[in-house]
């Protein structure tokens, strides 16, 4: 069952990861929400040239015409892949850019309108990016992106910056010839993709043996939009906390710890969760890029799932919450879980994304997770300047995937720690909404010894 | 029973897997290599945990792990050595 089937090596076939992603934005479509874009928004001091960022864009866009692909069968293999945009003309279409001038100190307008960016979908089958550029007075500018997740994932969507930046100063070609944009089908190994896919099945009904906390996914038939609520640590308070995870789980890692403060965070601010249980279970994602790759795996999503989970009851203890994971997470890394459902993930490519996002939504009674929490502690914009004005934050407002309705991220840049609550109104109040973000920040700066033992 | 590998082999091999786990060239970490700046994540981390435990038979996941066990492959290969005494 080893044996491959025939592909083409110029194509960019999409990876299991992707379908999966697919699956849930389609599955959030079915639910009513307007916007699936994720978005990443870069701060400069001063102002930022439009012009430049529409010829910037116009250059990567000739030089990366996949950009306006669409996904295709290979009908030889039924594998989907990414078509890439074929001109006969040699037009490209061009990334959209919009441009607002704000008065000095209009920084709440301009949230409202990277808000209603995030709410606007992409225009057609073929559009991935679009950019807002709001200059706030002479002194500020921000500019956001909002991506295509099949396209882009967080990561990538800050390389693209990065890619943006160095076209600015006329070195696209140092780059281009880096950047992948094909991957093989991954038509073999069917042996060992069925054996893989059938421990994490057994994996996923023993996780749910239990009802989860969940929010209850929206109905269906209205129109919903996503909303945030952002906040940020301090370099200090971001070195601190790091500090805090390494001390309370004795090892140099943080994920354990920052997801045991979403599950503490959802547990105070929402006690009695619309779907009640006694587990909580933390989807998060890991990054799958080598460290020196960011370039290479730029495009597409590159990275996989992993699964944390506590009793509700064991709900208040930070400490033991963040050692019980951190030996779910060596668990996982032992029994090579990130990898597994890469590949096994590969076979769910055969059913229609259609098919897959209902599957998704009614696997497990819609609980498929209680809350979905993002962590990435490396930044794929490592430079301190962007088109030659000074860089002060990269932040992001991530797609909220719906079920479990709400996503919590933690994203750096210089040092400091970006936290974000993405949730799907109606899903829960905005008062719940900041109390939630609040009591996150406040306890990834609080000490274990500080924490009653329970509540 | 096999004598225990010297503080300098530790090294050696550690900088080997590193550089394996990481797709680095050969050569390119050393032990004066300061690890933060390698971009280690966690999920490579716990890998070479594992590593080390099948290497050189020392389960530092169980015995713990310092910020400053992880600070160069020498602070590392200490951490080793002093969890074979343990």
């Amino acid at each position: 069952l080893s044996f491959s089937l025939p592909y083409s090596s110029k194509r960019r076939y999409l990876t299991g990861t992707d379908w999966i992603i697919g699956a849930l934005l389609d599955a959030a479509t079915q639910r009513g929400i307007v916007g699936l874009g994720s978005q990443a928004i870069i701060e400069v001091d001063g102002p930022l040239s439009d012009i430049m960022i529409r010829q910037t864009l116009q250059q990567i866009s000739r030089r990366f015409p996949l950009l306006h692909g669409r996904v295709a069968r290979d009908w030889m293999n039924l594998a989907p892949y990414w078509r890439s945009f074929r001109s006969y003309d040699g037009h490209v279409p061009p990334i959209p850019v919009r441009m607002i001038d704000l008065p000095a100190g209009a920084d709440a307008e301009a949230d409202r309108l990277f808000a209603d960016h995030a709410n606007t979908p992409l225009a057609g089958e073929e559009q991935h990016l679009r950019f807002l550029l709001v200059r706030i007075g002479r002194r500020k500018s921000r500019l956001g992106a909002v991506f295509d997740h099949r396209l882009l994932d967080g990561f990538g969507a800050e390389c693209f910056f990065r890619l943006m930046d160095m076209t600015w100063q006329d070195r696209l070609e140092e780059i281009a010839p880096r950047i992948a944009v094909t991957e093989p089908a991954h038509l073999d190994h069917w042996g060992r993709r069925f054996s893989n896919g059938r421990k994490l099945n057994n994996r996923l009904m023993n996780l749910n043996d239990r009802e989860l906390c969940a929010l209850a996914a929206p109905s269906a038939g209205l129109r919903r939009r996503i909303s945030f609520q952002l906040d940020q640590l301090t370099a200090a308070e971001s070195a601190r906390f790091s500090q805090l995870a390494g001390e309370e789980i004795q090892m140099p890692i943080v994920l354990p710890s920052a997801a045991s403060r979403a599950v503490l965070a959802m547990h105070r601010a929402i006690p009695q969760t619309p779907l009640a249980g006694t587990r909580y279970l933390v989807s998060t994602s890991v990054n799958t890029r080598p460290p020196d790759q960011g370039w290479e795996k730029m495009l597409f999503n590159q990275f996989s799932f992993m699964m944390l989970h506590t009793e509700n009851h064991a709900a208040g203890s930070p400490g033991q919450i963040a050692l019980e994971m951190r030996d779910q997470f060596i668990e996982q890394v032992m029994e090579n879980v990130p990898f597994k459902i890469f590949d096994s993930s590969a076979l769910l490519r055969i059913c229609p994304v259609s098919i897959l996002s209902q599957l998704t939504s009614l696997m497990f009674g819609g609980r498929l997770c209680s809350i979905y929490f993002a962590f990435l502690r490396e930044t794929g914009y490592p430079e301190q300047t962007f088109m030659g004005l000074p860089a002060t934050n990269l932040i992001h407002t991530p797609m909220a995937f719906c079920p479990p309705s709400m996503t919590l991220s933690v994203t750096h840049f210089a040092g400091r720690a970006n936290l974000s609550l993405t949730y799907v109104d109606g899903s829960m109040s905005d008062e719940t909404a900041k109390e939630l973000l609040a009591e996150f920040k406040s306890l990834l700066l609080s000490t274990p010894a500080a924490e009653p033992a329970s509540r | 029973m096999a004598d225990a590998p010297s503080v300098e082999a530790i090294r050696q091999t550690l900088c080997s897997e590193i550089q394996t786990l990481l797709s680095l060239k050969p050569g390119s970490v050393t032990p004066e290599t300061a690890l933060p700046s390698l971009g280690i994540d966690s999920l490579r981390f716990v890998s070479l945990l594992l590593v080390i435990e099948q290497k050189f038979g020392v389960s530092l996941m169980k015995t713990g792990l310092k910020p400053a066990d992880m600070k160069t492959v020498v602070t590392l290969a200490d951490a080793v050595v002093a969890g074979r005494k343990a």
